[in-house]
């Protein structure tokens, strides 16, 4: 997985590539940890820049789920940005819109 | 290999209510449109033909049991939900066309969903029928007798006049059990579960209900993969959405049809059964979950095409 992270003043914007699914899964994990060490309560959005993301499989989302819970004890926010209209089919078949707002862009998502 | 769905509600046995009945007319009233029936013949071909089914038809409210009819031989049944009764019922008729009586009863586990059947499975009631039980569980005499002591029925195991025998399979282990290869899996939910793979003639049946896979052991659910590999039909607990799965009702001990889209993938089983229906969904919302669920599978179908079906009491599935 090609995996990009970027600082935008307090957020951090993390930009994975290709599906994310079982062969993909760890790594996605891996990197959104690592990404989430790096914040604190006082910094702004963990930001899921999703634009590269083709598809999501329930592994993958079974990750997000796990990994913004950990945002959450660490009071950091998590939030997900440029969902193809796939990705947003997914969201919604699997309840995971309800968890997550679904914004259409990195600077919404940050503006929360 | 003929499947027969008795049971499919997950957690409790639920009725149909007036106000889901009377939509259901409505329904049909409508899409009828004015147009008449010379006789009920006419009417019924209109019902089966041309009504979606969750107007014509119901998925029905008996808790879990499901049987692999292998034709001639001993019965082999899945669980003893609330829709044991009428497979009692049943089976007495077949009796009666001179099948064997002897059944072959593999349990997932013990909740009172899966054991509540069973005082009133008439079968058990007659000299000269024999009930095998299998299961992961050493408990599963225990739980029948406690189900039936005074103070919750008024008859006792004892007075059961069918032969019982009592046997603990081990997962892993490849057993051969009235003609067939069984395997077990062992599953996540309280108090464990345990799933079931049988071979014969070619052909995979897996039954795998009330299992929760948190996704957090991604070794564990290749495991799954595997137990799934090439099945004909699997049944899988599809009970919650995702979502709410591992949010709300974490830790509940049950799955969704989005993990079952996936693992079905990836081990190329043909068809799928959404199985342990939530007793709040009525059968529109059941329809609508299965609906959804063949979208996802279109969405992240590779080159296998998996058939996905919602199970409802009284279906039929030949493999
Ligand atoms: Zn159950
Ligand atoms: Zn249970």
């Amino acid at each position: 997985m090609e995996w990009t992270s970027k600082a935008r003043g307090n957020a951090l914007v993390v930009r994975p590539t290709g599906a994310i699914d079982h062969d993909s899964a760890e790594a996605f994990q891996e990197n959104l940890t690592a990404a989430l060490e790096q914040l604190t309560e006082t910094d702004g959005p963990l930001v899921i820049d999703f634009s590269g993301v083709d598809y999501m499989s329930s592994v993958g989302l079974r990750v997000l789920m796990r990994v913004s819970k950990t945002a959450k004890t660490k009071s950091v926010q998590l939030a997900v940005a440029n969902l193809n209209e796939t990705m947003v089919e997914i969201f919604q078949i699997s309840r995971f819109d309800k968890l997550f707002p679904l914004h259409d862009s990195v600077d919404a998502a940050i503006a929360g | 290999m003929l499947v027969r769905f008795w049971g499919t509600r997950g957690s409790l046995p639920t009725p149909i209510s007036s106000v889901e009945i009377r939509e259901k007319i409505v329904g049909a009233l409508l899409a009828a449109d004015g147009r008449r029936f010379n006789d009920a013949d006419e009417a019924a071909a209109f019902v089966e033909g041309d009504l979606a089914f969750p107007i014509g038809n119901t998925y029905g409210g008996n808790s879990s049991c499901v049987e692999l009819d292998l034709g001639e031989d001993e019965f082999m049944v899945f669980d003893m939900g609330s829709g044991l009764r009428p497979l009692g019922i049943d089976a007495l008729r077949r009796f009666g066309e001179g099948r064997a009586k002897t059944f072959n009863i593999f349990m997932s586990h013990l909740h009172w969903d899966h054991i509540m059947g069973f005082p009133f499975f008439t079968p058990a009631f007659i000299p000269g029928v024999k009930l095998n039980f299998f299961g992961g569980h050493d408990q599963i005499e225990h739980a029948l007798r406690r189900q039936q002591e005074k103070i919750s029925f008024p008859v006792p195991l004892d007075f059961m006049n069918a032969e019982m025998t009592f046997t603990v399979l081990e997962p892993g282990e490849i057993h051969e059990i009235n003609g067939c290869r069984v395997e077990v899996i062992k599953q996540y939910h309280d108090n464990d579960s345990y799933g079931y793979r049988v071979e014969r003639g070619g052909k995979t049946f897996v039954y795998s209900t009330d299992s929760e896979h948190k996704g957090d052991d991604l070794e564990a659910e290749n495991a799954f993969v595997e137990f799934f590999r090439d099945a004909d039909l699997v049944i899988f607990d599809t009970m919650y959405s995702l979502g709410d799965s591992i949010t709300m009702k974490e830790d509940w001990g049950h799955s969704s049809g989005l993990i079952a889209v996936d693992f079905c993938h990836r081990a190329e089983a043909k068809r799928l059964a959404m199985f342990h229906h939530e007793p709040l969904y009525d059968d529109k919302t059941l329809h609508g979950l299965l609906e959804e669920t063949q979208r996802y599978e279109e969405l992240m179908r590779g080159e296998h095409a998996l058939e996905i079906l919602c199970a409802a009491d009284g279906l039929e599935v030949r493999l």
